[in-house]
C-alpha cells in the first residue's frame, strides 16, 4: 500500500542575491541556483505522507543539466529517486509549454497525488501546477496549507481572502503547496550520503511547438516614487502627535 | 477562431454581492475595449447573482452573461473553467482578462490550457499594440519588470494583480444581462467545498476591503506584542495585516498576509510598522493611496514609498499615537 507521489521541482536562481546592473540598468542574476522556496514545501508535504502511509516519492524536475542538483537535494531530504526531463531551452518557453513537457513524461508514471510548488520564486505564474493537472485531466488545488488523508480521499485546507477554504477531493490530485503547510527539513549529512545512490533516470524530451504564444520584452528597473515626510530624532508623543495631525489633514481620520 | 467576439472579463461575488476587484476589471477591460474598437463583455458566476449581474451592467459594460447555478455558489476551479471554456469557445473573444484574486490565479491557467492558448500573470499594466496585448507585470520578486506580448494565440489571456486599476464609476447606460446555461459533467465537480474554518476567519475584516490596515513585522519581536498592532487597528477601525516573515513564524494566520505571496491591497491608509519593507511585501502594498511608515532602521526600504515616516523604536511610538487618538476623540 501507501501513495505513489510525484514532486514537480524548479531550480531558480536565488532570488536574495538579484543584483541591478548599474551601468545598464539591467538585473543581474545570481549563479548560485537553489530549489524554489514553495517546492521545498511540497517535498516535505510528500515525505510527510510517505513516512506516515508508506509509499514512493519520485521528484521530477525539467531544465539543463545543473536541475541535477536540485533534484539531489531533494533526494538528500528523502525523495527515493529523481527524474531529469533534459532540455536546455527552458526558460524560453510559457507556462503551457512547460506543463506539456511535465505532462508527456507524467502520463507514463504512476500517481495518487502529484505536489508542487505554489508559485516559483523568479516569475512566480503559479501556471504550470493547474496546467499539468489541466493536460493530465486531473483536479487541482492551491494555496494548500493543510492535507488530511483517508485512503484514497482527502481533505484539504487552501488560503482564500476570507480565510481557510475546507475541501476534499480523490485522488489523483495535484496539490500546490503554500506557506504555513509544513517546515521543510534540511537533508541531513546520513540524508545526503543516501542520496548519492538514488537513481535520477535521465529523460530527454521532445520540445513542444511553443508556437510563441508570448513575447516578453527587456526586463526594467522599477523605479521608486520620491519619498515623502520623514520625522527622525523627533521624540515618540510629539512625532505621534505631528502623525495624528497629518492624518486629519489628509481626511484620513474624522476630524475631531 | 476568428477571435473579435470582444473583450471578456470575468467578474466576482460573493453571497450575491460584487466583489470591488470586479470594477477594477471593467476598467481595465474597457481600455482594452476601447483600444481595439470591440465590446466590453462581463461573466459573472454564482449562485443567486442576479442583482450583483445588474449592478455590474451599470458600469460601462455592454452585456454580462450570468452563469447563475447552486453548483457554483462556492468557487471551484473544475466548474469555473468548465463554464468559461463554453463561453470563450462560443463568443470567441479576443482577449479574456481576470483579477489575480485566490480564485482568479488558480483557474486562469487552467482555462488558457483548455483554450490552449498564452496567459500572462499579475498584470499591473495593459496596452494595445497593433492589435496584440501588451501587459507589464513584476518578475523577480517585484524589484524588475517586464512586458509580455500576448499576440501569438488567441483568446489573449491575463490575469491582473488587484489594486493595478481604479474602480470603474457608473456610466449613464446599462447593459444587456443574459442569463446562460450551465452545462457540468462529474468530471468539473471533482473538488467539494465543505466551508470556512470559522474560528480563523471569525470578526476579522476583509484585508480587499479594509479602507484602512494596520500591519505589522518583524519588529515587534514577540508574537504578544501584535497586540499593539491591534489596539492600534481598533482607534482607526481598521483591519490588522502582517509580513510574510511574522506569518511564516506562525504569528499570525495566512490569510493576513500582504505581499506577493499574500494578498494585495490598496487601501486609502496602509500603516507598517515594524516592516523593513522586502519587495515581496512591497509590491502587496504599494498601490495604497497612504502610506505610513513605523521602524527603527533609517534605511529601512518602506521609508522610500512612505507618504509620512517615523524612525523610532515602535513599542514607544505606537502608544504614543494611540493615546494621541484617544486624546483627539474625548
Amino acid at each position: 500500500m501507501g501513495y505513489s507521489i510525484i514532486v514537480l521541482v524548479k531550480q531558480v536562481p536565488d532570488m536574495n542575491a538579484v543584483r541591478i546592473d548599474r551601468a545598464t540598468g539591467q538585473p543581474v542574476l545570481s549563479d548560485q541556483r537553489v530549489i524554489s522556496s514553495f517546492d521545498e514545501y511540497a517535498i516535505e508535504e510528500a515525505l510527510r505522507i510517505k513516512e506516515a502511509h508508506g509509499g514512493e516519492v519520485v521528484v521530477v524536475s525539467a531544465g539543463p543539466p545543473s536541475v541535477k542538483d536540485a533534484i539531489q537535494r531533494a533526494l538528500g531530504m528523502g525523495a527515493d529517486r529523481g527524474v531529469l526531463l533534459a532540455c536546455d531551452q527552458i526558460n524560453d518557453f510559457d507556462t503551457l509549454a512547460v506543463a506539456e513537457i511535465l505532462a508527456n513524461h507524467l502520463r507514463g508514471m504512476t500517481y495518487d497525488i502529484i505536489l508542487c510548488g505554489q508559485n516559483s520564486d523568479d516569475y512566480a505564474t503559479g501556471h504550470v501546477g493547474p496546467q499539468v493537472a489541466e493536460l493530465l485531466g486531473i483536479p487541482h488545488i492551491s494555496s494548500v496549507t493543510k492535507v488530511e488523508l483517508d485512503g484514497q480521499q482527502l481533505t484539504v485546507h487552501r488560503d482564500t481572502e476570507e480565510g481557510k477554504q475546507v475541501v476534499e477531493v480523490g485522488t489523483p490530485v495535484l496539490l500546490m503547496a503554500m506557506t504555513g503547510l509544513n517546515e521543510p527539513r534540511y537533508p541531513s549529512l546520513k540524508g545526503i550520503m543516501a542520496a548519492k545512490k538514488k537513481p535520477i533516470e535521465q529523460v530527454s524530451v521532445t520540445v513542444p511547438e511553443a508556437g510563441a504564444r508570448l513575447r516578453w520584452g527587456e526586463p526594467f528597473v522599477l523605479e521608486r516614487g520620491s519619498a515623502g515626510r520623514i520625522l527622525q530624532d523627533v521624540p515618540a508623543a510629539e512625532a505621534a502627535k505631528e502623525l495624528v495631525a497629518w492624518l486629519r489633514e489628509q481626511k484620513l481620520i474624522p476630524t475631531g | 477562431m476568428a477571435a473579435d467576439g470582444g473583450v471578456l472579463i470575468v467578474g466576482e461575488a460573493t453571497e450575491g454581492a460584487l466583489r470591488p476587484v470586479s470594477l477594477e476589471i471593467v476598467s481595465a477591460g474597457r481600455q482594452v475595449a476601447d483600444s481595439l474598437g470591440q465590446p466590453l463583455v462581463a461573466a459573472l458566476l454564482g449562485s443567486g447573482i442576479e442583482s450583483a449581474a445588474r449592478e455590474l451592467a451599470r458600469f460601462g459594460v455592454e452585456r454580462v452573461l450570468v452563469v447563475d447555478d447552486p453548483r457554483l455558489a462556492a468557487y471551484t476551479a473544475g466548474a469555473t473553467t468548465a463554464v468559461l471554456a463554453s463561453i470563450a469557445r462560443q463568443l470567441e473573444p479576443s482577449v479574456i482578462l481576470i483579477p489575480g484574486t485566490t480564485a482568479g490565479r488558480d483557474f486562469a491557467p487552467r482555462l488558457a490550457a483548455r483554450l490552449r492558448t498564452g496567459l500572462a500573470a499579475d498584470c499591473v499594466e495593459l496596452a494595445v499594440e497593433d492589435g496584440a496585448v501588451v501587459a507589464v507585470r513584476p518578475i523577480l520578486g517585484g524589484r524588475v519588470q517586464t512586458a509580455v506580448n500576448l499576440g501569438g494565440s488567441r483568446p489573449q489571456m491575463a490575469t491582473i494583480r488587484p489594486g493595478s486599476f481604479e474602480k470603474a464609476t457608473a456610466s449613464g447606460s446599462e447593459g444587456t444581462v443574459e442569463p446562460i446555461p450551465v452545462d457540468l459533467s462529474d468530471d468539473d465537480l471533482r473538488v467539494l467545498v465543505k466551508g470556512l474554518v470559522t474560528e480563523e476567519s471569525n470578526g476579522a475584516t476583509r484585508l480587499d476591503q479594509a479602507p484602512v490596515i494596520v500591519a505589522g513585522g518583524r519588529g515587534l519581536k514577540e508574537p504578544e506584542n501584535f497586540q499593539l498592532i491591534e489596539e492600534l487597528a481598533a482607534e482607526l477601525g481598521a483591519a490588522v495585516g502582517a509580513s510574510r516573515a511574522v506569518v511564516d513564524a506562525g504569528w499570525r494566520p495566512h490569510h493576513e498576509q500582504v505581499g506577493q505571496t499574500g494578498q494585495t491591497v490598496s487601501p486609502r491608509l496602509y500603516i507598517a510598522v515594524g516592516i523593513s519593507g522586502a519587495v515581496q511585501h512591497l509590491v502587496g502594498m504599494q498601490g495604497s493611496d497612504y502610506i505610513v511608515a513605523i521602524n527603527r532602521d533609517p534605511d529601512a526600504p518602506i521609508f522610500k514609498i512612505a507618504s509620512f515616516g517615523i524612525v523610532g523604536d515602535l513599542f514607544e511610538v505606537v502608544p504614543a499615537v494611540i493615546a494621541e487618538l484617544r486624546a483627539a476623540k474625548a
